[in-house]
């Protein structure tokens, strides 16, 4: 029942032009101009940026699913879901996968453009394990998704999803490298789950083992943003 | 379990704010049953609707569904519904929508049985949101009825659709009541509730006003209508007239509706009132507008 609820949901979303725009020829895109723009800066450059565009793209498609959690509250179709068999649980439960699902194009399309056009090179395993680590990362980010999803009304979602998007990409080096930042910028950025979560990537990539203080401030992370979800959706479900 | 009613309102009662949006309501559907909610807007269908599907709980007495509580129903697959409000899924076709549903159900009909019962054979790969409201409206019935539920409940089913398709519409519904399922339908159109129902229950500000066949609740409205023509008599005096329930003057035409025809022309020839006399069963339009007139009456003066 959830497999199928699970490939409608993707199905839907993956449908959506703005979606693939913005989380896949995007992130593409982006990753592929600051790294040939202005002179090689070599290819430990590349592959984190690679690692960073491919969060990027993963934290846009992962928050996505608060924007058609919101949509489907206003369309009724949640409340159409609610006379179904389907509990409210496999609906929540469902929409986390999806999400999990969702996500890969984006990791998927920019690891290939750094492969394939910036030459990165990696061991195979390094290769599955940074799109593991990137897909298994963008969890939180759904979590984040799910509670603005439930908690806020569908304009709000869109706007509240833009600013955790652009907000946690930039503070969190996504886009540039936390070396550019003011010393104190670089202090927040630390605390930020994307700046740890992209680390995770990072690491594997140096193929070195991923930091305890980066593990420790993407699982806190990913607590506070489940714990939100599951209020916000204890607080909505069964009033769509 | 075959002799559980297929729906019970026991003392159900529901208020938002101060409005108390269904009021004490009793009412009990047999297996197999074809009943009619109806009500103006605002009466408390869509209501005892959320109540029966378990989307809202009462705040007071209870609400059971094929013997068991709606949610446990619902979960079960017992039970499918079409909704009033909400605009169409974007994004996915109408087969891919309706055979989702279908798989969340235990025992379900085949999707393309489903399809040709609510009439969407030929639009089976069209995106729901370029469908126009009429054919929204039949993926909504074909969503209610694909699980293949002993319970089919429509809120307002036809508001969107054009005479032809309410037919179809009707139809279908019909096709599927004869399989031996219960269909319970609000409307606010007395002639759907008369044409396609086996009992009409009314329904007004939350109170059950009466509960029997289209007949029944024309002779429970008092049977008759007498009208004439006033030629610039007056008026202050029909109402109190022996039978009659309500008076209203159209024109120089007086129409009466009363309890006691036979009493009421014989008022009114010892008045000499007679002009172009008319005497005619209560249509049941007019049994509805008396039944919620004397309601009303009955209530100001309980105040």
């Amino acid at each position: 029942m959830i497999t199928a609820y699970v490939r409608l949901e993707a199905r839907r979303t993956l449908r959506e032009t703005g979606f693939v725009i913005s989380t896949v020829a995007v992130p593409v895109m982006m990753y592929l101009l600051f790294t040939n723009l202005g002179g090689s800066d070599g290819t430990d450059w590349k592959a984190a940026a690679m690692v960073g565009m491919a969060g990027y793209g993963a934290l846009g498609a992962a928050l996505s699913v608060g924007n058609a959690i919101s949509e489907d509250r206003t369309t009724g179709w949640l409340r159409q879901l609610r006379i179904t068999p389907m509990t409210p649980r496999q609906v929540v439960t469902g929409r986390a996968l999806t999400g999990a699902v969702v996500v890969l194009p984006s990791i998927v399309a920019v690891l290939l453009a750094g492969a394939l056009v910036n030459g990165v090179r990696m061991a195979a395993w390094q290769w599955v394990a940074v799109a593991v680590t990137l897909w298994l990362g963008s969890l939180p980010f759904t979590l984040l998704g799910i509670g603005n999803g439930y908690r806020l009304s569908a304009q709000t979602t869109g706007v509240v999803n833009v600013a955790c998007n652009l907000g946690l990409a930039v503070v969190g080096g996504l886009w540039f490298p936390t070396v550019l930042f003011p010393s104190w910028l670089r202090t927040i950025s630390e605390y930020t789950p994307t700046n740890r979560f992209a680390e995770l990537g990072v690491a594997v990539t140096e193929g070195t083992a991923p930091g305890a203080a980066a593990l420790a401030v993407v699982a806190v992370w990913a607590a506070l943003f489940g714990v939100y979800a599951a209020v916000s959706y204890r607080r909505s479900a069964r009033t769509v | 379990m075959d002799n559980e009613p297929a729906v019970a309102f026991e003392a159900a009662t529901k208020a938002y704010g101060t409005v108390r949006a269904l009021d004490d309501l009793h009412l009990t559907v047999p297996p197999g049953e074809t009943v009619a909610l109806l009500g103006r807007n605002g009466a408390g269908k869509s209501t005892a609707i959320g109540l029966l599907l378990g989307l809202d709980s009462p705040d007071s007495g209870r609400v059971r569904l094929l013997g068991d509580t709606p949610d446990r129903a619902v979960a079960a697959g017992r039970v499918g519904a079409m909704l009033q409000e909400g605009r169409p899924t974007p994004r996915v076709t109408v087969r891919e929508l309706v055979s989702f549903v279908a798989r969340t159900y235990p025992s379900p009909m085949p999707v393309t049985e489903a399809l040709a019962l609510a009439g969407l054979t030929e639009l089976a790969d069209r995106r729901v949101e370029r469908l126009s409201g009429g054919q929204a409206q039949r993926v909504r019935f074909a969503v209610a009825l694909v699980g293949n539920p002993e319970l089919i409940v429509l809120d307002e089913p036809t508001t969107a659709l054009d005479v032809e398709a309410r037919q179809e519409f009707w139809d279908a519904m019909r096709g599927y009541a004869r399989r031996g399922n219960t269909v319970l339908f609000s409307t606010h159109y007395l002639e759907e509730a008369d044409a396609h129902a086996d009992r009409i229950v009314v329904l007004d500000s939350g109170r059950l006003l009466a509960d029997g066949t289209g007949e029944e609740l024309k002779r429970a409205a008092g049977g008759s209508l007498v009208a004439f023509d006033l030629a610039g008599g007056p008026t202050e005096w029909l109402g109190t007239l022996p039978g009659v329930a309500s008076v209203e003057i159209r024109g120089d035409r007086a129409r009466l509706r009363t309890d006691d025809s036979d009493a009421t022309v014989r008022a009114l020839a010892a008045r000499d009132a007679i002009r172009s006399l008319e005497v005619a069963p209560v249509s049941l339009n007019d049994a509805f507008l008396t039944l919620v007139h004397r309601t009303h009456e009955r209530l100001e003066l309980a105040k």
